[in-house]
């Protein structure tokens, strides 16, 4: 039982982690806060949604989901963030990507209404499940962590080892030097935001399959603590988004285990701001060579 | 009718001025959504449970949340404006989730039986947050704030301490926004947790303007008036807040939020006679 529980946990803190890794792209590059993230990462539900009941099957729909909020992130980047790169325009760019929010989960709701909407797949995809050694495990959350973890360690690979994400690395150390040296720092930007906000659309879609429907106030909770968890896994660091969101994942299952579930919220923040305060660059701020900060 | 449009624009101008004394010193805060939940509780627990008078339990819950801000706001001060932000979003969140698992107030469907706010408590707290914001302007303390916010370097250099500066404005932001909050539940006479928080305070205060002290009360006034009057937009209230300022940003990046023409600066650069400190 307690096995199973730590398992979802780690299910969850997969998917607070591709959110999570989205938000610290685009902290480490640009130095700002995306708060219409979460907004994306909603969406995504969202579209998985249109696409099944238009006919669409499940890589169909995985596929239009990663596209669409790709095409957001560009969007978010061309209103929200291109005229306000300079260093002192936090302020600025955080109350446009949330303007920007507000105004996706307005139309959304208009769209498909404020309740929830179910989500069914054909056939037993969403139920079918395997036992190891005694547990029952859902093939859909097994293939959500392993497909999730594939990603992060794709974008890992691409932001440490390929010229594109040596490119990317340029422009996080320094925009200005970046551009010197040739490298085109908007398409940069868009590229980041590009992959950025599809982690983000994916992860919607993971958690609209995962819990059976697609709701419109996630953004607001889960795309949010997502933000929480960047902050304390330290800001701007892969690998800390990662573990944080595994490590809060775990937690969080554990909470309700125990029966303190709505009492978890609260303690993500908390720990983040105790962190804030103990080590402003995160749990893992330290251990990571400032080169490879992505 | 009218009782509800004198309540409801002056409870939010307030709200859009604690936003704006906190943006004085130079930090944007999303917390005062989670400081009026705080004001609205603590004053209703106050008056509902042990009988306190409207006032009096106003100015106490005030008091708590100005705390809790200080508490809340002294390690993230001490860092970059972005660790705030964050530490803000952390605030009204985590206000919102505590309140939601406490039983004695209600839990998730909120807590009921305040009564007792007038037109005139209202009216009277516009009053004098707004002449205790005119002082402010006119006073010393005001270039202490200019100067935190434009470059805390060089204000630290002067013998001034910025993390002290922006603590105390985050404590009475905190306060206004709990005294606001309390006024307006207690008109209410029920609140739920998710409509005290509200998203849209830190909007009122950056869409009139936050380069002096009556852009907020004009943002606050034209944002809650309007969709009263025009049919069809209250539905449409997000979007079109969102919209209207991601125009205004776009078209004027540095003018939301910029404090280039503050009006006590041009008066010192024309050189006029500075007034005898009032």
């Amino acid at each position: 039982m307690l096995a199973e529980q730590i398992i979802n946990g780690v299910v969850l803190g997969s998917m607070y982690a591709l959110i999570a890794q989205g938000y610290t792209l685009v902290f480490g590059v640009l130095d700002k806060l995306n708060f219409a993230h979460g907004e994306v990462f909603m969406l995504g539900g969202f579209i998985c949604v249109a696409s099944i009941a238009l006919g669409a099957s499940l890589p169909i729909a995985i596929l239009v989901t990663a596209i669409i909020a790709g095409l957001l992130g560009l969007v978010v980047e061309f209103i929200g963030f291109r005229k306000f790169q300079s260093p002192d325009a936090h302020l600025t760019a955080a109350l446009s990507s949330f303007a920007i929010g507000l105004v996706i989960i307005d139309l959304s709701q208009k769209i498909w209404g404020a309740e929830s909407v179910a989500v069914t797949l054909p056939g037993t995809l969403q139920t079918a499940a395997v036992s190891i050694g005694g547990l029952r495990i859902v093939m859909l959350r097994l293939a959500i962590l392993v497909i999730s973890l594939l990603l992060m360690l794709a974008l890992y690979v691409v932001v440490t080892r390929s010229s594109l994400g040596r490119r990317i690395r340029a422009v996080a150390e320094s925009p200005t030097k970046a551009a010197l040296f040739g490298i085109n720092v908007t398409r940069i930007n868009q590229q980041v935001f590009f992959v950025a906000s599809m982690m983000a659309g994916l992860a919607g879609l993971a958690l609209a399959l995962r819990t059976g429907y697609a709701s419109s106030d996630v953004g607001f909770t889960f795309g949010l603590k997502a933000l929480a968890i960047m902050a304390i896994g330290g800001m701007g660091d892969l690998r800390g988004a990662l573990i944080g969101g595994l490590i809060i994942g775990v937690l969080e299952a554990l909470a309700f285990h125990w029966g303190l579930g709505q009492l978890a919220d609260v303690f993500v923040w908390l720990l983040m701001i105790v962190i804030l305060l103990m080590r402003p660059s995160g749990l893992f701020g330290t251990l990571i060579s400032k080169e490879v900060r992505a | 009718m009218i009782q509800d449009y004198i309540v409801f624009v002056g409870v939010n101008i307030v709200l859009a001025w604690s936003v704006y004394v906190i943006l004085l010193a130079g930090s944007l805060s999303f917390a005062n959504g989670g400081f009026m939940a705080i004001g609205a509780y603590v004053s209703g627990v106050l008056t509902v449970k042990f009988g306190f008078p409207l006032v009096i339990a106003a100015l106490i819950s005030g008091i708590a949340a100005g705390l809790i801000g200080v508490l809340a706001g002294f390690p993230a001060l001490r860092t970059r404006g972005i660790y705030l932000m964050l530490v803000t979003v952390g605030i009204a969140v985590s206000v919102k989730a505590v309140i939601e698992s406490i039983d004695y107030v209600g839990g998730i469907q909120g807590f009921g039986g305040m009564v007792g706010t007038t037109p005139w408590h209202v009216v009277g707290l516009v009053v004098l947050v707004g002449s205790g914001l005119a002082l402010l302007s006119r006073s010393p303390l005001q270039r202490i704030l200019d100067a935190v916010r434009e470059d805390e370097l060089s204000a630290a250099s002067l013998g001034i301490n910025p993390i002290y500066v922006k603590l105390t404005c985050f404590g009475v932001g905190a306060f206004l926004a709990a005294v606001a909050g309390s006024f307006y539940a207690h008109y209410l006479i029920h609140v739920s947790p998710d409509q005290v928080l509200s998203v849209f305070i830190v909007l009122y205060a950056v869409l009139g303007g936050t380069n002096n002290m009556w852009g907020p009360p004009i943002g606050a006034a034209i944002m809650t008036l309007t969709p009263e009057f025009v049919r069809g937009l209250e539905a449409w209230r997000p979007t079109a807040f969102g919209v209207i300022i991601l125009c205004l940003l776009l078209i004027r990046p540095d003018g939301l939020l910029a404090f280039r023409i503050a009006t006590t600066r041009t008066k010192a650069v024309a050189g006029s006679k500075p007034k005898q400190s009032t």
